[in-house]
């Protein structure tokens, strides 16, 4: 087990590194970049524009960038922004924690719409409720999430108004600018996106447990447990669902990481000062500092979380044996 | 399954950035004259009078862009240079008309015979929001930061000067080594001695927090959200501002913005274009403030005298494009294009058709409209040999189909409707226009990036751009020989069409060097007469910088200069 991990912690180094290569290559190879933002500025004459470029490095090869930026994060250096000229790390570290509150919410409430819902999908199988719950699935998975959030927005804060006259729900940001800070005002400014989010995952989870479920259902233990004379109930929730939730732990585990990477749509349409809008906006100004840090923390996460998920496999199942 | 993911990722990944297209125009600090809004004059005298301000409250302004900083010396993006001048002030300033203004100077600068010598007079008893005084040091200061190993400013006359005297605290006299002829837009900010060490300007507080003499400073910054700004205590005008804050808030997009704004959410939002016109008059509560982009933001065609095929010739008459280098041709497209029916049409008659390249400003030399005939347009093309011999509706010459590719920025809805029209009206003369648009980034890219500009990868480009304030370096840049992108150069410059007139060259020349206002703008004027006979470029209608707010604001409007909307922001009160 142990030279297990350390096997598998060198690969997922060396994947890390793979995957940096790549991405450096991609985004030194998009056209534009931070220098486009000068070329039509009459104020700007060639030889400014030659010296703002040698200043950020941009005139040398790529190669001799990558080697550049790679040696400066071994130092724990991220780089600056291109155009805020903070440090890379900082931008994300200031928005980690909105992230994490949208994201924490969003999970609770697609775990507490999805399990129910599996659950009753499964044990009612073609039923009305069935149909009626896979059809809304279906719709939630398919809906365009950039569509769906502008309406959430015409809807609830355009035209539903509260008898005050003001909007039903905020439309955008975390919190009501100028207004003293209050818990509710949080909620509120929280409702809209974390609807969207959950409405269009807690559809694939839910269609997740409920196939899970019915698998778990016609097997020869909860068969069993019926025939020794359990309550249905008993038999639904303490040898069922046990095991039917398993994999969808496992679901759950490797989508920890997008915890940290956002939700790039949702935080864009509600104006959500959160990682994903960072790296959209990143992405954008080809802001490249930024735009690696993101990806590179939310590449390791993810190998990170696949290592676990393997690793508490092992732990969990006896049948599964690393060598 | 693993490796799956990352794939996927890595896609994902490559998918952001290639959409990483963005609907926003070359925008650019200009000139002249509000449309719409009266001059808002300094508001009523304290007396008791419903039109009397009120003090308090707070106005939030939306903008689709975060400002990457505050700072003047590393500003990057249009916004930044807005969002500053909520706090940053210069000796001169531009004013709602576009025009030079002292602001912490007495008056304008006076020079010397020779052109040499520039002197300054600062106002007595001026204070930064620190509380410290505005004197002759911070200008010096200014000065070499402006010139320093880290800042990302334009050099264009700082890098002229000799030096800079201090007779005493209030008076600056600046010694230039050569004529800068553009010499009324230096020192549009004043960096002050207390911002930090140079070696450090990177690193400032004060690039998120300036130090100013605007009437507004910055209390809190909160990334990717908003910027709270409160009044300046130390601000010149007694009782102003008159708004306890204005709150910057950062938007995700500008439809957005504009919901908001129909809701209250927000008072102000920056940044429309022409295309909203129709929202903004049918929303209550609201309205426009705008004007015309300095001196001439013209949305314009350029068109490539060169063959797109060969990579960046220096001279476009041993590679001529076998359609566009026919003086004939462009002619006749102009001839075809029915300007007044495009502002009539997508832009609701709100903006004047473009007819020069220095239509308003301290230079303005206004030319004749082109005329609208198919029939001249019609006998140009047959006269230049171009003929319909196939019978496909498409002229033809030599086996060469009459076919143009026409690019501009994607995801601009009013450009691709302007694109339309032109494919409509060309068709109606044997002109086949295809349009190929292509990311703002992508367009605007450099020579390294391979920017199809720079090369001359086009037949035809459609996008906004002017000459600024001083129209010095905008025509040397886009119309001087000296200016074609090419190898040997490095890409500099941007005469894209490849134009080349030895008269227009040395009128530029002659103008850079001499300081006499009345002659160069006689120079410019000649160059401006000599584009309209050349035409490497077609004027298609003047540009607005238009902001939208909610008509409670009072005292609202917007400037030409780089300052926008926030100008007079000291006036700002809300009507209850």
């Amino acid at each position: 087990m142990t030279q297990y991990l350390i096997r598998r912690l060198i690969q997922s180094v060396l994947t890390l590194f793979v995957i940096s290569i790549i991405l450096f290559g991609l985004i030194s190879s998009v056209p534009g970049g931070i220098m486009s933002a000068y070329e039509e500025n009459p104020d700007f004459s060639a030889e400014d524009i030659a010296r703002i470029e040698a200043k950020y490095g941009l005139n040398d090869p790529v190669p001799v960038r990558y080697a550049k930026w790679v040696g400066n994060i071994l130092k724990g250096d991220w780089g600056n922004s291109f155009v805020s000229k903070r440090p890379a790390i900082q931008e994300v570290k200031d928005r980690l924690p909105n992230t994490l509150i949208l994201m924490g919410s969003m999970l609770v409430v697609t775990l507490l719409i999805a399990i129910p819902l599996g659950i009753i999908s499964a044990i009612k199988q073609y039923s009305l409720f069935d149909h009626i719950a896979t059809t809304i699935a279906f719709a939630g998975q398919s809906l365009p999430v950039f569509w769906f959030g502008l309406m959430l927005i015409i809807i609830f804060h355009v035209t539903l108004r509260r008898p005050d006259g003001t909007p039903l729900l905020p439309g955008s940001g975390m919190v009501t600018l100028g207004a003293p800070p209050s818990l509710g005002d949080r909620i509120e400014h929280l409702i809209l996106p974390v609807s969207m989010l959950a409405l269009v995952s807690a559809a694939g989870y839910m269609r997740y447990l409920r196939s899970s479920m019915l698998d778990v259902i016609h097997e020869d233990y909860v068969r069993t447990a019926r025939a020794k004379g359990l309550r249905e109930r008993m038999v639904l929730y303490r040898h069922a669902l046990r095991n039917a939730l398993i994999p969808l732990v496992t679901l759950v585990g490797l989508d920890l990481p997008s915890l940290f990477g956002g939700a790039l749509f949702t935080e864009t349409i509600f104006a959500w000062p959160g990682i994903g809008r960072l790296y959209f906006n990143a992405a954008l100004k080809t802001d490249y500092p930024v735009v690696m840090a993101v990806l590179i923390i939310y590449s390791a996460l993810i190998l990170a979380s696949n290592l676990l998920v393997d690793i508490f496999y092992a732990v969990l199942d006896p049948r599964i044996r690393y060598s | 399954m693993k490796s799956l993911k990352v794939l996927l990722f890595v896609m994902l990944a490559a998918a952001m950035i290639l959409a990483a297209c963005q609907p926003s125009q070359p925008a650019k600090p200009a000139e002249p004259s509000a449309p719409e809004q009266p001059a808002a004059e300094a508001p009523a005298e304290p007396a008791v009078d419903a039109n009397a301000p009120v003090k308090g409250g707070t106005v939030i302004v939306g903008t689709p862009q975060e400002p990457g900083t505050l700072s003047p010396l590393l500003a990057s993006g249009t916004i930044d240079d807005v969002i500053s001048s909520f706090i940053v002030e210069g000796l001169v300033g531009i004013d709602a008309k576009g025009d030079y203004v002292p602001v912490l100077a007495e008056s304008l600068p006076t020079i010397s015979e020779d052109g040499l010598t520039l002197t300054y007079k600062i106002k007595p008893g001026l204070k930064f929001s620190n509380g410290d005084p505005v004197t002759c040091a911070d200008v010096q200061f200014t000065k070499e930061a402006i010139l320093s190993d880290l800042s990302g400013a334009s050099t264009s006359g700082y890098s002229d000067i000799d030096s800079i005297e201090c007779p005493d605290d209030l008076t600056v006299v600046v010694t230039l080594a050569d004529v800068y002829a553009p010499y009324l837009r230096l020192f549009q900010y004043i960096v002050p001695r207390s911002a930090g060490d140079l070696a450090t300007l990177d690193t400032w507080e004060y690039n998120r927090a300036p130090i100013g003499t605007g009437p507004w400073m910055v209390k809190e910054w909160v990334a990717g959200d908003h910027i709270t700004l409160v009044p300046n205590p130390n601000y010149r005008e007694e009782g102003k501002p008159y708004l306890d804050s204005v709150i910057v808030k950062i938007l995700p997009s500008r439809e957005v913005g504009m919901q908001l704004l129909g809701t209250g959410e927000i008072t102000v939002l920056w940044d429309l274009t022409e295309a909203d016109f129709p929202t903004i008059e049918s929303m209550e509560g609201v309205d426009w403030a705008g004007a015309y982009y300095g001196s001439g933001e013209n949305e314009l065609l350029v068109f490539n005298f060169a063959d797109p095929a060969v990579d960046a010739p220096a001279d476009p008459a041993e590679a001529p494009h076998p359609i566009l280098y026919d003086l004939r041709v462009r002619q006749a497209i102009q001839y075809a294009i029915d300007k007044q029916k495009i502002v009539d049409a997508l832009l609701y008659g709100n903006v004047k058709v473009g007819s020069t390249v220095l239509p308003t400003g301290p230079f303005a030399c206004p030319q004749a409209k082109s005329e609208y005939s198919v029939e001249k347009a019609k006998a140009l093309l047959d006269e230049a040999g171009w003929t319909d011999s196939d019978g496909d509706g498409i002229r033809d010459k030599d086996g060469v189909k009459m076919s143009l590719k026409i690019t501009s920025t994607t995801g601009n809805q009013l450009r691709e409707q302007t694109e339309q029209v032109l494919a409509q009206m060309l068709k109606e003369v044997g002109i086949e226009l295809v349009i190929d648009n292509v990311p703002s980034d992508v367009l605007f890219a450099g020579w390294d990036s391979n920017g199809l500009r720079k090369h001359g990868r086009f037949d035809i480009l459609l996008y906004t751009t002017g000459p600024g304030t001083d129209p010095d370096s905008h025509l040397f840049s886009n119309y001087h020989s000296a200016r074609i992108p090419t190898a040997e150069n490095n890409g500099s410059g941007n005469n894209f069409s490849r134009y080349i007139n030895e008269d227009v060259d040395k009128w530029i020349d002659d103008a850079a060097f001499n300081p006499n206002m009345d002659a160069r703008r006689e120079a410019y004027c000649k160059v401006a007469a000599q584009i309209n006979k050349d035409l490497p470029r077609v004027f298609l209608y003047e540009r607005l910088v238009i902001s939208g707010y909610r008509t409670n604001l009072q005292n609202f409007q917007v400037s030409p200069g780089f300052a926008d909307f926030t100008i007079d922001s000291q006036n700002w009160w809300l009507k209850p």
